[in-house]
């Protein structure tokens, strides 16, 4: 099916989707990390992060 | 036509201004009710010294380093969310197709600001420091993932269902569109449990309250502020109407 859609969108290349997973990463340590990647270096992320995590509303102990 | 690498870099551009703007309206506004619900705890530290109160805030970092983490950390998931708001723009190919590339952006982040902030502050609203049970914090974050996860769903399925009724009148279209998005977000609410936490006893509503719209001022800025920032930065319109001033002087 031909969308009218596609002269507005840029080809996605593969490398797209790493850059995602980058992201995702990255929002999960800032965010979410509380063990299950660092272990106990988690603690520091965790309160060095702690408002960031509060003020965006993210669950929290 | 601008290739992914440049709507990625304007993604990222957009997101970490966004994540800034919000850092900021964290920094004046939610640090206030931040402060009174670490004066209750505090407060409860005070009257049990004996008891284990979980966690000790502001023993591994001064309450200064973690006002600078809370901007951080916005600027941080701007920069990121960013990235993905990108992906998500050039690959959604029937998110509103036949409007322009600024209002395309702005809708985009105002639908995800709703399943991705709106929804999970109206079903697990956001709770200040001294509130939250440390056993059930896994039982909580798989619960407001969840809500986030159902809620994009929704999007996309509104989107997709659009897409599958262009042959009705846009009024008609519109409002089955709008009305199976409303019957998914209910369906969410209520197929979802429960908050499992109960909020303290000591913990006053207004600072809850004040807390929970602060927070939510917060990622609305996030959000609406990358729509805006991003849409300005990938409108070609924009561009042209500063060069017609020019041109007008040329000619």
């Amino acid at each position: 099916m031909t969308s009218p859609a596609h002269h507005l969108s840029p080809p996605i290349p593969r490398w797209a989707y790493a850059v995602a997973l980058v992201a995702l990463m990255v929002t999960w340590l800032v965010l979410q990390e509380n063990g299950i990647a660092l272990g106990h270096a988690a603690e520091s992320l965790h309160e060095f992060f702690h408002d960031g995590r509060h003020a965006l509303g993210v669950p929290c102990h | 036509m601008t290739t992914y690498k440049g709507v990625l870099l304007r993604g990222i551009g957009a997101g970490g201004i966004a994540g800034l703007l919000a850092g900021l309206v964290g920094l004046v506004v939610v640090e206030v009710p931040i402060r009174a619900a670490l004066a209750v705890e505090e407060a409860r530290a005070a009257a049990e010294p004996a008891a284990e109160s979980g966690h000790d805030h502001g023993e591994l970092f001064g309450r200064g380093t973690q006002v600078v983490g809370g901007v951080l950390a916005a600027v941080i998931v701007g920069l990121a969310i960013g990235a993905l708001f990108a992906t998500a723009y050039a690959g959604a190919r029937r998110w509103f197709v036949d409007r322009p590339p600024f209002t395309r952006s702005v809708t985009l982040a105002a639908a995800a600001f709703g399943a991705a902030a709106l929804l999970p502050a109206v079903k697990y609203p956001a709770n200040p420091p001294a509130v939250g049970n440390p056993d059930t914090v896994d039982y909580r974050t798989v619960l407001y993932l969840g809500v986030i996860a159902a809620g994009l769903l929704v999007v996309f399925g509104s989107s997709y269902l659009a897409s599958r009724l262009t042959h009705l009148p846009a009024p008609i279209r519109s409002t089955v569109v709008a009305l199976a998005a409303i019957a998914g977000v209910t369906v969410i609410l209520l197929a979802f449990p429960a908050p499992p936490d109960a909020i303290p006893a000591d913990m006053p509503s207004d600072v809850l309250w004040d807390f929970r719209l602060a927070s939510l001022a917060e990622t609305a800025t996030l959000w609406l502020g990358l729509g805006v920032v991003f849409g300005l930065l990938i409108d070609p319109s924009v561009r042209k109407t500063t060069a017609k001033p020019q041109a007008a002087l040329a000619a």
